[in-house]
């Protein structure tokens, strides 16, 4: 196993936005670029951690370009960092550039679709606990619900990567295709042969996507069509590894089913967190000890996001 | 140092550097701050609570954003007293700073036992004693509403700390914040520090509950600097100036301009708190701008400066 933490230490630095493109109603990617002291620290960032972005003094939208539903929230100020991981991380000429996939929900990722090339945003980071690389697995397998696809993109890439003769395969649920977070979806000779989002295609993943309403892919709940999937494999339990990113009922699931199967399994939490640094202990995840019925709480900032998945209990 | 500027502070007996503390609760055991700013630029440090037993905390959400605030019921969590004395003691005898130990519990006796076994200890300058935290069904809050508990806990803990600064931590959910300060001046307490967070509440209006698993939870940040303003002045004038006791002034401290209006109000020293969570590290630079302003200002003492509301 490789440590899931990043080499250097983490700091406050500063970036600078060099791209900030919607890629669908909601969905939005931010690529933030470091250098210097920024670069190297960024340089090293494991697959599922992630970062603090203060947007307190980031514009608003025009009022049009408000949704209905946000018109209130945009109202509210917003002081807190907020904590995004990453989609994609690549390091050019002592540069490092770091992609975050965002959906607008509040008044913070309202702000943050105002941000553009050269804009300057703090962020304070790498932070947690990455997702782990294991050695001798031969086949990896990536759940992902809505927005949960980020980080597991960037393990994909990751994956690929450091360990060539890996089997990666990905699922993506959604509750409609309008709320999978992707960009370019394939056409019809990659989907029969497996690739159905380019995104992940670009690591040379297979993926199988699902829709609550049989939009797009199979219809019903990701987890659904993941467990029926890994039921007509004949896959080693010990060879595999599940990564699963997403709402917690989705993440509950899929340790369920691992654990059922005896398949290593990681999940990467969510939790309202205020710092990110392990100062204000709101972040908290319970967990069992060491198998037995005995629970305590870990922070997910610093223990986390990533968790082995029968450690949670989930829905605390 | 710049020359002519004295940004040093008397408190409770102590000598300190400067006037500015991380509050208790947001800067953790000092440990976790150390990554984002060196500790012994402060003039004090206080730990977060630590009680006789190990506390797990409240569900989660434990914290909600508000309108220039935060409301937080993390419940005390906390690692105990033993695996503090075992963990986090050793690393707090290297900061040159003042190190207070904020200390809670459900029953005198659990103060008690805390200080007890830590008023020997040379890496604690003080203790700081909680009596005012919202987020806990026993002990906290309910210790620092009634002048006659405030009395009996104070004097207790005072006998307990021996040699060490005993610094009472105010609660603003009082009728008069003034009797309370009263009673645990008059039982012994070497400085006060106010205000700790307001009992506040926030609603999901889509589902009509309230936000936090804990019902309610504490405010604090900017929302609250200008009530917490008023209440350390009204404090120190009623109450601490006569008696010659310390205020650490909290709520809402983000900028040095922040800290110098705290101590124009009364406060010999300060607390950075919620901006630790947004800016880890503001606290030096709010040394460094409390120095400029006394510059500025052509103030030569900070003594000159604490109390000096025309």
């Amino acid at each position: 196993m490789t440590d899931n933490r990043s080499v250097l230490g983490k700091g406050v630095f500063e970036s600078v936005v060099c791209s900030n493109k919607q890629i669908g109603e909601r969905f939005y990617r931010l690529g933030l670029e470091f250098s210097g002291a920024g670069a190297e620290a960024f340089g090293g960032v494991k697959a599922g951690q992630f970062a603090q972005l203060d947007l307190s003094g980031t514009a608003l939208p025009t009022a049009e370009a408000i949704p209905e539903d946000l018109v209130d929230a945009a109202r509210r100020g917003i002081i807190l960092r907020r904590p995004f991981s990453f989609c994609d991380v690549t390091r050019k000429d002592n540069k490092t550039r770091v992609e975050i996939l965002y959906c607008v929900l509040g008044p913070a990722t309202l702000r943050m679709t105002t941000l553009s090339a050269g804009d300057r945003v703090s962020v304070i980071g790498p932070l947690g606990r990455g997702f782990t690389v294991p050695e001798g697995k031969g086949t990896a397998l990536l759940v992902a619900g809505g927005m949960g696809a980020g980080p597991l993109l960037h393990l994909a890439k990751v994956l690929t990567a450091e360990v060539p003769r890996m089997d990666v395969i990905a699922f993506a649920g959604a509750q409609s295709k309008t709320e999978l977070p992707f960009e370019r979806p394939l056409d019809e000779i990659s989907q029969n042969l497996g690739f159905s989002l380019g995104e992940f295609a670009d690591h040379g993943v297979r993926s199988h996507v699902a829709t609550d309403d049989g939009t797009a892919g199979h219809e019903g709940l990701v987890t659904d069509c993941f467990s029926k999937w890994l039921g007509q494999q004949n896959l080693a339990a010990k060879d595999t590894i599940i990564y699963a990113c997403g709402p917690e009922a989705m993440l509950a699931q899929v340790a369920e089913i691992a654990k059922n199967k005896g398949i290593d399994c990681e999940v990467s939490m969510e939790r309202r967190m205020a710092c990110g640094i392990g100062l204000c202990q709101s972040c908290a995840v319970e967990c069992r000890v060491n198998g037995s019925n005995r629970t305590i709480y870990i922070l997910c900032c610093e223990d986390g996001p990533v968790f082995d998945g029968q450690e949670v209990v989930f829905g605390s | 140092m710049e020359e002519g500027v004295d940004i040093s502070v008397e408190f409770g007996g102590l000598k300190l550097a400067n006037p500015v503390f991380t509050a208790s609760g947001t800067c953790g055991y000092a440990d976790e701050l150390a990554d984002f700013m060196d500790m012994n630029a402060l003039g004090g440090f206080i730990t977060k609570s630590i009680t006789r037993k190990p506390r797990k905390g409240n569900p989660t959400p434990r914290i909600v954003e508000t309108d220039s605030g935060m409301l937080n019921a993390i419940g005390l969590a906390n690692i105990g007293l033993d695996k503090f004395i075992e963990e986090k003691l050793p690393a707090l005898e290297g900061i040159s700073g003042a190190v207070f130990v904020n200390v809670a519990g459900e029953t005198i006796n659990d103060y008690l036992s805390v200080v007890e076994r830590l008023a020997g200890e040379k890496a604690i300058a003080g203790f700081e004693l909680n009596i005012s935290c919202p987020n806990v069904a026993k002990g906290g809050m309910s210790f620092g509403t009634e002048p006659a508990q405030v009395t009996e806990i104070t004097s207790a803990v005072k006998k307990a700390a021996g040699e060490k600064v005993l610094m009472v931590k105010l609660s603003p959910c009082v009728t008069d914040i003034s009797v309370i300060a009263r009673a645990a001046v008059e039982a012994g307490a070497d400085a006060l520090s106010l205000v700790n967070t307001f009992t506040a509440m926030v609603i999901d209006i889509e589902k009509r509950e309230a936000v936090l698993a804990n019902r309610t939870g504490g405010l604090s940040g900017p929302a609250i600097k200008p009530i917490a303003i008023y209440l350390v002045n009204k404090v120190y004038n009623e109450v601490a100036k006569k008696n010659g006791t310390p205020i650490l002034g909290l709520g809402g401290i983000r900028t040095a301009s922040d800290a110098v209006e705290f101590v124009i109000a009364g406060a010999s020293a300060v607390g950075v708190g919620t901006a630790n969570f947004i800016e880890p590290g503001c606290a030096v630079k709010i040394v460094e701008g409390i120095r400029k302003y006394c510059i500025r200002n052509k103030i030569e003492n900070m003594k000159e400066l604490i109390g000096s509301l025309k």
